[in-house]
């Protein structure tokens, strides 16, 4: 019930920062959402035995390895899949929010990096101007 | 010659004349004249052996049996009939070509030619074609060599083109879509057989859809009301175009396709009411268009709308006879009309312009071409003894007993009649505006073009007119020599009605009420030309509120603009909305479960232990404030921390080596973040309410779900045979005690494969997208406040970490070769060594004083490659005992007795090692800037310390 | 011979990326790289013929990796259905790849070796029978992909890189939780060993998140847009690339689960039926709304996604035999198309319908190349897209789908509209002052490196635009200025027609050799509606 739960909680948060704006939180939600999906696979094979499995010895008790091989594999890719995002976050025009502008290709090198001291300044204002582009384009 | 040949034929003629433009420019036209004209000449040779009732020639050449579809090719009259039309034709508007045509050799007429002649074979086969697919493919050929013809003719010529294309393939498709349904119902691809098959009769639902789908596409081909416009549209092309497929070949098709499903069709009551109804209407709606047009080509134009129109009616009256007359009408209009367009022209040509409101007194000087046209128009007008006359007099005749009510029968021939007489009219109109004074009333609206006619314009060549002679002598002849006509018309009309129909039209059939009508039909005609000028007046109004082109077009718009609407809900980068998406789907599965309701059996789960629930609550406040706070580095910490929760849970769970790394990826994870983190503002872009509320929405949704899920699908079984076998064999199989991991490297070794390629590549795109692109620039904190203390002194503020990183970092290292050595037996292996050796490296990074001191310049490029080489070396090494990834064991006696069971599993886990390794040195020196730095210097206030730290000598 | 080959399976996966990883060390103008690029993919392409030569009677090759036992290890399966498929990615891969480097492309950093990887992770997605190796093998396929989005495109801004990303690692947890679902369910994850279980509504659920996992991947409705965005930012090389592999091996993974796992259980294909007529509706009429070529082809694409899935939806022997050979010929028509529009784009620097125009004349070559795929795409005769088309309507049809069948046939017509704006907006008429000016940006651009962002300073434009115009002069005879066959000034370099004439000509081809097409995807559909022996020969009975 409590491994559930925390499966629950760790989707629902995971896809509540997915759905933000900025490469950060989705990220982070990312990493979220791979821990409930991690903790699910665990969860397939059954949490009714618990012990390390391990050769020798009684097993009768030992937990099933092959979700655990499975979670170590996919733990890794999405570390590499994480890295990539995190690099993607912090190039291009500027910073990691995902709806400014939606990249039009007139806005310059310059202007970018200006926008970007702006809005660690006053995000609010700037936001609201730039989601409506965002939206229709 | 057999069909195929004749049809081959067709395309030999195509090849020759592409060729021969090359050398002979226009006059290639000759040539191509003479092989069609050859080929037509073929056709008839095998007339005779068709003329017997039920007389036909068959071939079929397999083309693609899995659909049964063929190359089958049949000749009856019907076909003959069409087949020498199309290729006599051709070959008059070849010959005219030659002459037509500019003489100008800058682009020889290759296209021209080209397309004319492709059009020629497309309509030989649509004849020709005994398969329905067949029948459909040339079809489209037909539509679409029209449609490149058009297209090629100058700049104005694209919008027409491209809206006949679609006019007419609507047609095609509605054709495609009857040839599917009959294949289906039919079971045969064969036109002879399905059109005889059972189901005409005993499905007549069946019949009344395919015979809509048939008229639409034969509608459409010929140009029939609501469909008319894009003949008129269409006269862009050159003459000899319009001469050729829009007068005496390629608006025959769709009438050549109402013929041929007479036999099924012929007889509904919804055929004949389509047929009939659009027919007539056409033709009486074309003739007073034609009324109102200046340019002859137009007027052509509508003219053969409007003539069309009568033999579609006559076609819908469906009986043997009246099939028999809708063919002559087709020979007579086939030759009157293109011998007419030819004029048009000749005129053009000569006289430089085509507007009966310039054209004058031409009668004169260029008599022959004045008695080519009356010749042609006369007949068209149906006067006595041409071959028109007799056509209109039996078409008059049909349309008197179509069968039913007596006064439907006075309907129809008051309409054809009525018709007729416009017909007549617009004759007069063709022949006084060519040749006379006749003006017809100027329109204000319309602007004439200024170029005048010139004074002295010459007759034509005889080589140039005497192509257009040609068809209006045989009008002439034709009339009274019917009787030769009788043997094909009664074929062609058996043909059509599937029952022996032997015809017999006579010049002077006695004192008929047809004969009578013809009298009336030449007074009134006489009478409105007459009385023209009145009679223009009154047209000149608008009749209809749209042209057909505004309502083609609102369409084509409409639909665009329709479709950009749908592309604008999606029309943004912003991944929230793309990501939502899915959702949608899911929820969809969602309610697919709760319907089914699932049930994978009783759960087998003992009561959970305490801890449990203690580790529920952790989970909860760290996710809880991770999802709420506004701080970015909050965030990340807290995640982090959810991050080492999630890693006690597998540890509870019994996942020993996943809950280490668990731990140390998400130690690296936090490092990799923090690095980006200083590029990035402090704080969180904020989003509106009501979206906050939406995304909570699905949140809460997808949480819900993946706990029913979870409930309902897991710990409801017992331990996997898969598992089991684990547990049992592993020792047997690979000499390993640590289970997890001889899956990683043992059994399932090739996901270990394929996630070790991916790690590698996640670094080469890490080093690939920084060498392309510069990073943000470092948001440092205004340091001044805290200048000259131990803060900005880094070398300072790092010393705890320094202190720590020396003593502890070959302990790591160290740590992690045990690791990497017992991974086989104990927690450990590939993955755990290397991120532990490569948390030394993270730490050995925290503790520098500057980035430049940290990084450790290993050549990470070649690592991650290394990885990889040695997965795959050792993958194929294992070949030597019989397989991919086949792990080899050998047992080392160790010197202090005992030994090490080796396994090359080791060798494949040392390229997880390095590919792990490398990539996470990798993240620490471009993530952590340092390339960066060594190009360019930054020159923000802390940059001042670091390179003073640095002429100190930093640590490298 | 055959066991020889069958032990040889891994190294359609293994081979491709050892060279890749090799690649990587390799000099970036070193000519290895291209050499041993063009060189393995076409070994790629050889094998996997071999393949289909070996499996088309029906012989199914299977090799227990590491030669564990059966339901233990991962098997790597070869049928006429995979090989098939693995066939036409090769041969995508090996045009773009040839485009590549006809463009330059290719020259820059890694490429070859991300290509190579990318095709590897395809070859071991098409022949894996186990889901969570087919996991891993998706993110084999991913991972290069981010590389060559990015490396490769020139929009200074990042927004439709990270949207890609993002999608797709969405598209891949949902997957993964799909595959941890039934192995809780069935306790395997081994295609084979699941066969039929699709009744077992528990495992139905758990399979059919996978499949809207994989629906996220091909980007059907209503997850339809975001292909065209991402792909739009690509180079246009790699959009041709990844049409062809992506969403085409997403797509084979739909056709073999609903074989194996649902056997065409009605309801769930009713399902796929409905999510398909959607996409192929919706995609059709949005590409008609675009006014770019790029996105127009790609809504085209999506398009297509519905008419492919229509054939497994339908899941009569016809129905799926139909939907393979739409599936071919889609591969090949919309790769040549989208390289077509890469052409255009990449010499004349822009791909706005109302920028570009008068390519009719000036443009012989690529006009044949894009009339025949335009009109294969339509469906129109004498093409491959005819024979398509015509197979798939009569399937349904034949299905009693009536409706489906007329649907097919309206949204061809659609797709001739949308056809027939490019072509009268870029081919037809009289070509734009400015695009001389356009099309020398375009060039300093691709010399210079710069993104679309960076200002080009107009003289520098207006020289290298002048110095054009004297450079090609008219081929005969000078005309007066404004003919339509004035053909003075940037003209689309012929090596980067070829790809886009080699594809449209095999698409002539199979137009006419209809019948051996139709008879490749038969003997592949035989696998599907029969899976007994793809069933037994994994499982090692």
């Amino acid at each position: 019930m409590s491994l559930a739960l925390s499966i629950g909680v760790l989707a629902a948060a995971g896809v509540f920062l997915v759905l933000q704006r900025g490469m950060i939180r989705i990220i982070l939600g990312f990493v979220l959402l791979t821990h409930a999906v991690n903790l699910l696979i665990i969860a397939a094979g059954g949490v009714s035995r618990r012990d390390a499995p391990f050769f020798g010895g009684d097993t009768s008790q030992a937990a099933d390895p092959l979700p655990q091989a499975f979670v170590l594999t996919a733990i890794v890719i999405a570390f590499a899949i994480t890295v990539v995002l995190a690099t993607f976050a912090v190039v291009g025009r500027r910073d990691d929010d995902t709806e400014a502008g939606n990249g039009s290709p007139q806005q310059s090198e310059v202007d970018g990096e200006l926008d970007a001291q702006l809005d660690s300044e006053h995000d609010s204002e700037h936001d609201s101007e730039h989601e409506s582009e965002g939206e229709r384009r | 010659m057999t069909l195929t040949a004749i049809l081959g034929g067709t395309l030999v003629v195509v090849a020759l004349t592409m060729v021969a433009t090359r050398f002979l420019g226009r006059n290639a036209g000759w040539l191509a004249a003479a092989g069609l004209g050859a080929l037509a000449f073929a056709v008839a040779l095998r007339v005779p052996e068709i003329l017997e009732a039920t007389g036909v020639v068959r071939e079929a050449v397999p083309w693609i049996p899995s659909l049964d579809i063929a190359l089958r090719l049949r000749l009856d009259g019907l076909s003959a009939l069409f087949l020498i039309i199309v290729l006599g034709i051709g070959a008059l508007v070849m010959a005219y070509s030659a002459r037509y045509l500019s003489e100008r050799n800058v682009h020889p007429h290759t296209g021209y030619f080209t397309w004319m002649l492709l059009f020629a074979f497309a309509m030989t086969g649509l004849v020709l074609a005994d398969d329905l697919v067949l029948l459909f493919v040339f079809w489209e050929l037909t539509t679409l060599s029209s449609f490149f013809l058009i297209n090629r003719s100058g700049d104005r010529a694209g919008g027409p083109a491209v809206r006949t294309l679609l006019v007419t393939g609507f047609g095609g498709l509605a054709l495609l879509f009857a040839v599917v349904l009959i294949v289906v119902r039919t079971g045969t691809t064969v036109v002879s057989e399905a059109l005889v098959h059972e189901v005409w009769a005993s499905d007549p639902g069946f019949t009344a859809g395919i015979a809509v789908l048939v008229a639409l596409a034969a509608m459409t081909k010929s140009a029939q009301f609501p469909f008319h416009m894009w003949l008129p549209d269409a006269m862009v092309a050159p003459t000899p175009v319009s001469a050729y497929l829009h007068a005496a070949a390629m608006v025959k098709a769709g009438i050549y396709l109402m013929l041929l499903f007479s036999p099924a069709l012929g007889g509904t009551i919804v055929w004949q009411s389509i047929l009939i109804s659009t027919g007539l209407l056409t033709a009486v709606m074309g003739a007073i268009f034609a009324m109102r047009r200046f340019d002859l080509k137009e007027i052509m134009a509508y003219s053969t709308v409007s003539q069309l129109g009568l033999i579609v009616a006559v076609i819908g009256i469906g009986t043997p006879a009246a099939l028999a007359t809708a063919a002559l009408y087709t020979l007579a209009h086939a030759l009157f009309k293109s011998s007419l367009f030819m004029i048009v022209g000749v005129i053009d040509i000569q006289a430089g312009t085509r507007d009966i409101r310039l054209l004058r007194g031409l009668w004169a000087r260029m008599p022959v071409t004045f008695v080519t046209t009356l010749l042609a128009g006369l007949s068209m007008a149906g006067v006595f003894p041409l071959l028109g006359f007799i056509s209109k007099e039996y078409l008059l005749g049909q349309t008197l007993e179509p069968g039913g009510p007596a006064w439907l029968g006075a309907l129809l021939t008051a309409i054809a009649v009525i018709g007729a007489i416009l017909t007549f009219a617009y004759t007069g109109r063709i022949l006084l505006g060519a040749f006379s004074g006749y003006q017809g009333t100027q329109r204000v609206d319309e602007d004439l073009d200024t170029q005048r006619m010139p004074e002295e314009v010459k007759e034509a060549s005889p080589a140039f007119i005497g192509s257009a002679l040609l068809p209006s002598l045989l009008g002439l002849i034709l009339g009274p020599a019917i009787v030769v006509l009788h043997p094909i018309m009664g074929a062609a009309g058996s043909a059509a009605a599937g029952e022996p129909y032997s015809a017999s039209f006579a010049l002077f059939g006695g004192l008929t009420i047809e004969l009578a009508l013809s009298v009336t039909i030449i007074a009134l005609g006489t009478l409105a030309i007459v009385l023209r000028r009145p009679l223009d007046r009154i047209l000149e109004r608008r009749i209809l509120p749209f042209t057909a082109i505004g309502v083609v077009e609102a369409v084509r718009t409409g639909a665009i603009a329709l479709g950009t609407r749908m592309g604008n809900a999606t029309r943004t980068d912003a991944p929230s909305s793309h990501l939502a998406a899915p959702w949608i789907l899911i929820g969809v599965i969602a309610a697919a479960a709760i319907a089914t309701a699932p049930s994978a059996g009783a759960v087998i789960q003992d009561a959970e232990p305490w801890t449990d629930a203690l580790l529920l609550g952790l989970l909860l406040v760290t996710v809880l404030p991770a999802v709420i706070t506004r701080q970015r580095f909050t965030a990340l910490i807290l995640v982090g921390g959810a991050g080492f929760v999630v890693a006690l849970w597998f540890f509870a769970l019994g996942a020993i080596d996943v809950g280490v790394t668990q731990l140390l990826v998400e130690l690296l994870t936090v490092v990799a973040l923090v690095l980006i983190l200083r590029r990035l503002p402090a704080v969180f872009h904020s989003v509106t309410r009501a979206r906050q509320a939406l995304t909570a929405a699905i949140a809460l949704g997808v949480g819900v779900a993946a706990t029913a899920v979870t409930l309902a699908f897991t710990g409801r079984r017992d331990m996997s045979p898969v598992g089991q076998y684990f547990l049992d064999e592993v020792y047997v199989d690979t000499g390993g005690t640590n289970v997890v991991n001889t899956i990683l490297v043992d059994y399932r070794a090739l996901d270990t494969f394929g996630e070790l390629t991916v790690i590698a590549v996640a670094g080469i795109v890490l080093m690939g997208i920084l060498a392309t692109r510069p990073m943000l620039p470092e948001r440092t904190p205004d340091l001044k406040a805290w200048a000259g203390t131990a803060l900005m002194r880094s070398v300072d503020n790092t010393l705890p970490i320094r202190v720590v990183a020396r003593w502890a970092a070959p302990v790591i290292i160290l740590l992690s070769f045990h690791l990497f050595w017992r991974g086989h037996y104990e927690v450990g292996g590939g993955f755990i060594a290397a991120l532990v050796g490569a948390t030394g490296f993270a730490l050995a990074y925290l503790g520098a004083p500057t980035d430049r001191g940290a990084p450790v310049a290993w050549p990470y490029r070649g690592l991650l490659s290394a990885g990889i080489i040695v997965g795959v070396a050792s993958g194929v090494g294992g070949y030597a005992v019989g397989s991919f990834l086949r792990p080899i064991r050998w047992d080392i006696p160790l010197p202090w007795g005992g030994e090490y069971a080796f396994t090359s599993a080791l060798i494949f886990d040392v390229g997880v090692y390095l590919a792990v390794l490398a990539i996470i040195i990798a993240v620490i020196n471009e993530l952590g800037g340092v390339r960066e730095r060594e190009t360019k210097l930054s020159t923000e206030g802390v940059s001042e310390q670091r390179s003073k730290q640095e002429s100190k000598g930093g640590v490298r | 011979m055959i066991n020889i080959v069958e032990l040889l399976l891994p190294l359609f996966v293994g081979a491709p990326l050892l060279l890749g990883g090799i690649l990587f060390v390799v000099p970036r103008h070193h000519p290895l790289q291209l050499i041993m690029g063009m060189g393995s993919l076409l070994a790629l392409l050889g094998g996997a013929i071999v393949l289909l030569i070996l499996t088309f009677d029906g012989t199914i090759l299977v090799h227990q990796i590491a030669l564990w036992p059966g339901g233990i290890s991962i098997p790597f399966v070869a049928d006429s259905f995979s090989s098939l498929i693995l066939v036409v990615a090769a041969i995508v891969s090996v045009i773009s790849f040839h485009y590549m480097i006809a463009s330059g492309e290719a020259q820059s950093p890694s490429i070859a070796s991300l290509v190579l990887i990318l095709a590897g992770g395809v070859a071991g997605a098409l022949l894996t029978a186990d889901l969570f190796n087919l996991f891993v093998f998706i993110e084999v396929m991913l991972l290069p992909s981010y590389g060559l989005l990015l490396f490769l495109s020139r929009r200074g801004d990042m927004a439709a890189s990270r949207l890609y990303v993002t999608v797709n690692l969405l598209a891949s947890t949902l997957f993964l939780a799909g595959v941890g679902l039934i192995y809780a369910v069935q306790g395997t994850v081994n295609l084979a060993a699941l066969a039929g279980a699709g009744d077992d509504p528990a495992t139905a659920i758990a399979t059919a998140v996978c499949l809207g996992a994989l629906a996220v991947k091909a980007s059907v409705f209503p997850v339809h847009g975001w292909l065209a965005r991402a792909y739009g930012s690509a180079s246009p090389a790699v959009a041709a690339l990844f049409s062809g592999l992506h969403t085409k091996v997403a797509v084979y993974v739909v056709y073999r689960i609903s074989s194996v796992v649902f056997e065409g259980d009605g309801a769930w294909m009713t399902a796929i039926m409905v999510v398909a007529a959607l996409t192929l509706a919706v995609g059709a009429f949005v590409a008609l709304g675009e006014s770019e070529i790029r996105p127009l082809m790609l809504f085209q694409m999506v398009s297509g996604i519905g008419f492919i899935l229509i054939g497994v939806a339908l899941f009569t022997p016809e129905g799926l035999t139909a939907g393979i050979v739409y599936m071919v010929h889609h591969m090949v028509v919309m790769a040549s198309l989208l390289l077509i529009a890469s052409a255009i784009e990449q010499t004349y620097g822009s791909g706005r319908l109302d920028r570009v125009a008068g390519l009719r004349t000036r443009e012989p070559l690529l006009t044949a190349a894009f009339v025949i795929s335009a009109l294969s795409l339509a469906g129109l005769p004498p093409f491959s897209g005819f024979v398509a088309k015509y197979a798939l309507v009569l399937a349904s049809a034949g299905a009693g789908q009536i409706l489906i069948a007329g649907l097919l046939i309206v949204v061809s017509l659609l797709s001739l509209m949308s056809l027939m704006r490019v072509w009268a907006d870029m081919f037809n008429g009289k070509r734009h002052k400015d695009v001389e000016l356009l099309a020398a940006e375009e060039r300093i651009r691709q010399r210079e490196g710069l993104f679309d962002g960076e200002v080009i300073d107009t003289d520098t434009a207006a020289a290298e635009a002048a110095h054009a115009l004297e450079r090609h002069g008219p081929p005969r005879g000078v005309l007066a200025s404004g003919d339509p066959h004035d053909h003075r000034g940037t003209r689309i370099p012929l090596r980067l027609v070829i790809p886009a004439l080699m594809l449209s000509g095999l698409s002539v081809g199979l137009g006419f050799g209809g019948e051996f097409l139709l008879q490749l995807a038969e003997h592949a559909s035989s696998v599907l509606t029969d899976t007994s022996g793809y069933v037994g020969a994994v499982m090692g009975r």
